[in-house]
């Protein structure tokens, strides 16, 4: 398990208007798998992933990510830990209008080791021709589309080879055709090992990850094992029917 | 309105440190600017009365030597402008045979005269501005004696052995200033008699006209009369700017420091102004989408700063009048209380006003940018800005020398330089603000600083003044400095009167000092020092008034004919009234004014038994170090400079701390998207802050170096300016490199980085999830 969450707890609001958005939920990841949240909008899926991530402090319950109780780790360790073993995109790119393309992307790998530059521009670089923009390095990030800026996001979150990457609705700013080349682009990188838990209210999203949770009332509701998707396009559909019917099944 | 309200308090609430900082500076612009205002018009209103009340003479002639009562008199009906004049005894008796309570007078280089109150004018007046009436046994001491805590109510003086009793203090329209060199102590007439005969009398020649117009005919007039004139002539005129001079280099400093405070006070305004701006460019968009008119949304933000501007400029108005009475102490003591107190706080208001007005104006301009945001385009992306191409060229993949979070420093200012201009313009200014002060401190404390105003850069000086035959007298003291193996260079000057042609072909008295002007040389700020014998030097004011420059030639009556000497150059001078000239020749013929002797000692540490053992031997002379002459000539002027420069120096401080303190502040709500971004990142509160420190060292290094530079050539010439206003102009600071080139900027950085540590603290609560969890 490369992360254990049980009977997670978080609160917001203050005096009366205090609810917890998670209450009591438990989640477990295995290493390599593609994990998908899905919920009602406001039913604290971005909430559950922060918690898992450490970027918001627990209330009650326990994470252990890789082994290790995050929340006995004070800011710094969450911030070490992140740098070296998370990856995150959300649904807007947060990239830093200051660098262009590339110095985004390595930006947190210079901040640990600049002596090794140059090994550091070639992996981005690697990881920016994976994701069909390698001709992009170059350019500020107003000079790209948002789609394009997207990609740029996972090759950030990438360059630690890390051991989870979140992400967030990344397609959910994204017009079909870029969310497609996203969901393929993500895919492959489940398929090369790397562990994936994706927020999204998108069944077309979910349908391609092997094992989707839904989130109701602060708890997991129940849990869909759809199975590794091929990537053939007959097959999408029939996965997304299923899915579909097991959502209506269980009350979305 | 009840909406207005509710934003205006909405907004500060979210924002009070940068609100109040705002406000602060708006208050500070206000109180000074009233406080300027109510000096600008006590000042004037204050030496009117004074004057009008002691009857001040338009017209005093020293003169030493004896007077010729019935000639002035004639004089005096015959010229129909004369309204009155008198004769007045100024009993002259050095500082050593006057003691306060024991401590005496000696080291002062002021003329200590004794004088019996007049009856027509000339009146000397008490602290109430009334005219003293002195009884036997009493004395009514100079105020500045008082001011320096040299004399109490109620002191025992004694004069020459006579014993009296401090019974008040003498307001002196005259003599008040202390750049006047004479100060007046008022006696009882039969006290008067008693100390007569141990001082030495000089007259002053004293006359009221009907009407100040005549004063030039009538200057011109006496000089032609040929009547007594041995002394300086003073008027009218001199006398008011003497009473102005050290208040108005006040009102002039506060004018200064107002102007700054309020260009900050604008820089705030703007700088937070804009922020929020950038802060809002979404919601503009929205609401000019939906039809919101661009007035109703400017309203909006002009009710903030209306409110802001509105209750500092109050604060200051208040703040002025709590501190009214201290701008004013100078003025009522040495000239009673200034009528016109309704008008200054009528001005002074009038003065807030304009500012208040001007923040509104300003606001609105900067507002005008809000037609530039388009309503799709600010929905769309949010703010849009592209870096300057030398920006987009420093990238982090080419960077291996510097740290990557100071290399992300260092980038951010390079890329938003528009951003950063604000805190550094005013790093600038402080940098200037501090080492201005500093370097003109140094400057006119420096011992070699005297020859700029006139006076030989010597260790001691002998005065041969006031007694008869002054010529052979200070030939035989020069003869026995001669002779003091002790003694390593000695000048000889004596002054003597001449006649000079003017271009108008009137004849008109000047004092020229006369001797070898190489020994102890003088710095000009035109020209050089006469050599030859057709060759003169004139000081500022002669050459000014003579209307005379380098090169040019002026006609002299030397022996009885005329002689052509050229210019040769013209120095500044603080000493005898300004009005000095030097000369090689000599003219044994011409009427002997005083002699000057300057000494250089071989070692400083036998000075005091030097000035000890001469001011013995030659009673008649009046020996007194050089330190000690410019420490009594312009110590006071060192002493406001030192306190200027300190207080320059912590406005300066508090300034630069309080920019940075707001400039950080607002880029760290302004960049919290990027903050929680490196976050997410992985980076930490503390690499981000050392982020934020590194913008600071970079824009203060810059600031402080440009400021300095700024500081050593504009701030010099600027300082010069103020010198020349004392006549010279060839002027070049005396740096401390230590307190200058380190101290100073170490200061500022330090404070500067002190205030961006607590500046960014806020780099701690940016959190992830606020800023980016959707
Ligand atoms: N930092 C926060 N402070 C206060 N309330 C918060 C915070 N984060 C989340 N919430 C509240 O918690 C609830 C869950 O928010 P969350 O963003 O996790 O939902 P979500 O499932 O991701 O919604 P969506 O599908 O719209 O993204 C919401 O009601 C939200 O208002
Ligand atoms: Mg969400």
């Amino acid at each position: 398990m490369i992360i254990t969450a049980t009977g997670i707890v978080k609160a917001f609001g203050a005096g009366d208007e205090r609810r917890n958005v998670l209450d009591g939920a438990s989640v477990e990841i295995r290493e390599g798998e593609f994990v998908s949240v899905m919920g009602p909008s406001g039913s604290g899926k971005s909430t559950l992933m922060f918690t898992l991530s450490g970027m918001d402090r627990l209330d009650g319950g326990q994470v252990l990510f890789d082994g290790r109780d995050l929340s006995t780790l004070s800011e710094n360790d969450l911030a070490d830990l992140r740098r070296a073993d998370m990856g995150f995109v959300f649904q807007q790119p947060t990239l830093l209008s200051n660098l262009n393309i590339l110095d985004n992307v390595i930006l947190a790998s210079m901040h640990d080791n600049r002596r090794d530059v140059d090994s550091i521009k070639q992996r981005a670089m690697t990881l920016l021709e994976r994701a069909g923009i390698a001709e992009l390095a170059d350019r500020d990030i107003t000079q790209a589309s948002g789609g394009q800026l997207q990609r740029v996001g996972i090759c950030r979150a990438l360059m630690n080879d890390p051991k989870v990457l979140f992400g967030d609705e990344p397609t959910g700013a994204l017009n079909s055709s870029a969310a497609d080349e996203i969901m393929r682009l993500l895919a492959e990188i489940h398929r090369n090992g790397t562990t994936i838990m994706l927020v999204t209210h998108d069944i077309k999203v979910a349908a391609r990850t092997q094992r989707v949770l839904f989130l109701l009332d602060g708890k997991i509701a129940g849990e869909f094992e759809a199975g590794e998707y091929r990537g053939a396009s007959e097959e999408l559909k029939d996965r997304e029917e299923r899915l579909m019917a097991w959502l209506t099944e269980i009350g979305f | 309105m009840q909406m207005y309200f509710s934003m205006i308090r909405n907004d500060f609430l979210r924002s009070k440190t940068t609100t109040l900082i705002t406000m602060l500076f708006v208050a500070a612009a206000a109180t000074l600017l009233s406080l300027a205002a109510i000096l600008v018009v006590s000042l004037p209103a204050a030496i009117d009365t004074l004057m009008t009340q002691a009857k001040t003479p338009h017209f005093t002639q020293m003169h030493a030597g004896e007077v010729d009562l019935d000639r002035l008199a004639a004089f005096a009906t015959e010229r129909s402008e004369v309204e009155d004049h008198q004769v007045v005894e100024f009993l002259n008796i050095d500082g050593a045979r006057i003691a306060f309570e024991g401590r005496s007078l000696a080291g002062s280089v002021q003329d200590n005269g004794f004088s019996v109150q007049n009856e027509n004018f000339d009146l000397l007046l008490d602290l109430n501005g009334d005219v003293i009436k002195v009884a036997n046994g009493e004395v009514y001491v100079p105020i500045a004696y008082m001011q320096e805590g040299l004399a109490g109510m109620g002191d025992r003086v004694d004069v020459a052995g006579k014993k009296l009793t401090v019974a008040g203090f003498v307001r002196d329209s005259q003599m008040n200033s202390l750049l006047s060199s004479s100060k007046r102590f008022l006696v009882s007439p039969s006290d008067y008699a008693a100390i007569r005969s141990y001082g030495s009398i000089e007259y002053l020649i004293e006359f009221r006209l009907d009407d100040l117009s005549a004063l030039g005919a009538f200057e011109a007039a006496y000089a032609d009369a040929g009547l007594e004139a041995n002394g300086p002539t003073l008027t009218y005129p001199l006398f008011r700017t003497l009473n102005a001079i050290s208040d108005g280099l006040m009102i002039a400093v506060i004018l200064l420091v107002t102007s700054l405070v309020v260009v900050i006070a604008f820089l705030c305004i703007r700088f937070t102004l804009l922020a929020k701006i950038e802060e809002d460019y979404s919601e503009i968009g929205v609401m000019k989408a939906i039809g919101i008119r661009l007035t109703d949304i400017k309203r909006i933000y002009l009710a903030k700063y209306i409110a802001v501007a509105a209750t500092g400029a109050l604060l200051g108005l208040a703040l002025s009048f709590a501190f009214r009475s201290m701008v004013l102490e100078n003025i009522r003591l040495y000239m009673g209380e200034p009528e016109g107190s309704t008008l200054a706080v009528v001005v002074g208001t009038a003065g807030v006003a304009i500012v208040l007005l001007a923040i509104v104006a300003y606001v609105n301009r900067v507002l005008n940018r809000f037609r530039t945001i388009s309503a799709t385009e600010a929905i769309r992306f949010g703010k849009s800005q592209d870096q300057p191409p030398s920006a987009r060229r420093f990238r982090l993949g080419d960077n291996r020398l510097l740290d990557t979070n100071v290399f992300l420093g260092v980038k951010d200012v390079l890329a938003r330089k528009k951003l950063y201009v604000t805190m550094l313009m005013v790093l600038v200014a402080a940098a200037f603000i501090v080492v201005v002060p500093q370097n003109l401190y140094n400057t006119i404390a420096s011992p070699s600083f005297i020859s700029y105003m006139g006076a030989a850069d010597s260790d001691m000086r002998l005065d041969v003044q006031q007694t008869d035959d002054i010529a052979a007298k200070t030939a035989a003291v020069s003869a026995a400095l001669e002779d003091d193996p002790s003694v390593s260079r000695i000048s000889m000057l004596l002054t003597r009167a001449f006649n000079v042609r003017t271009d108008d072909g009137t004849d008109e008295r000047i004092k020229v000092e006369l001797g070898d002007h190489s020994v102890f040389p003088l710095v000009y700020s035109q020209g050089r020092a006469p050599a030859a014998d057709d060759e003169i030097a004139l000081s500022v004011m002669n050459a000014d008034e003579l209307g005379k420059s380098t090169g040019d030639t002026l006609t002299v009556l030397v022996g009885g004919e005329a002689r052509s000497l050229t210019v040769t150059g013209v120095y500044s001078d603080v000493t005898q009234g300004g009005k000095t000239a030097k000369a090689a020749f000599d003219d044994p013929s011409a009427e002997v004014m005083w002699g000057v002797i300057n000494v250089e000692l071989a070692s400083g540490s036998i000075l005091e038994d030097k000035i000890a053992e001469y001011g013995e031997r030659f009673a008649f002379a009046k020996v007194s170090s050089v330190d000690e002459f410019a420490a009594q000539t312009y110590g006071g002027t060192i002493r406001s400079v030192g306190l200027a420069s300190g207080v320059s120096i912590a406005v300066a401080l508090i300034i630069s701390v309080l920019i940075t303190l707001l400039f950080m502040k607002m880029l760290v709500a302004k960049d919290r998207h990027s903050i929680a971004t490196m976050k997410a990142l992985g980076f930490r509160n503390a690499d981000i802050r050392r982020q934020y420190a590194a913008r600071s060292v970079l824009v203060v290094a810059t600031g402080v170096v440009s400021g300095t530079l700024l500081a050593n050539t504009v701030g010099e010439a600027l300082a010069g300016q103020v010198i020349a206003q004392f006549g010279g102009s060839s002027f070049g600071f005396v740096v401390d490199p230590v307190a200058a080139y380190v101290l100073s900027p170490l200061l500022i950085a330090v404070a500067v980085l002190a205030a961006t540590h607590f500046g960014t603290l806020g780099v701690k609560m940016t959190t992830i999830a606020d800023n980016i969890k959707e």
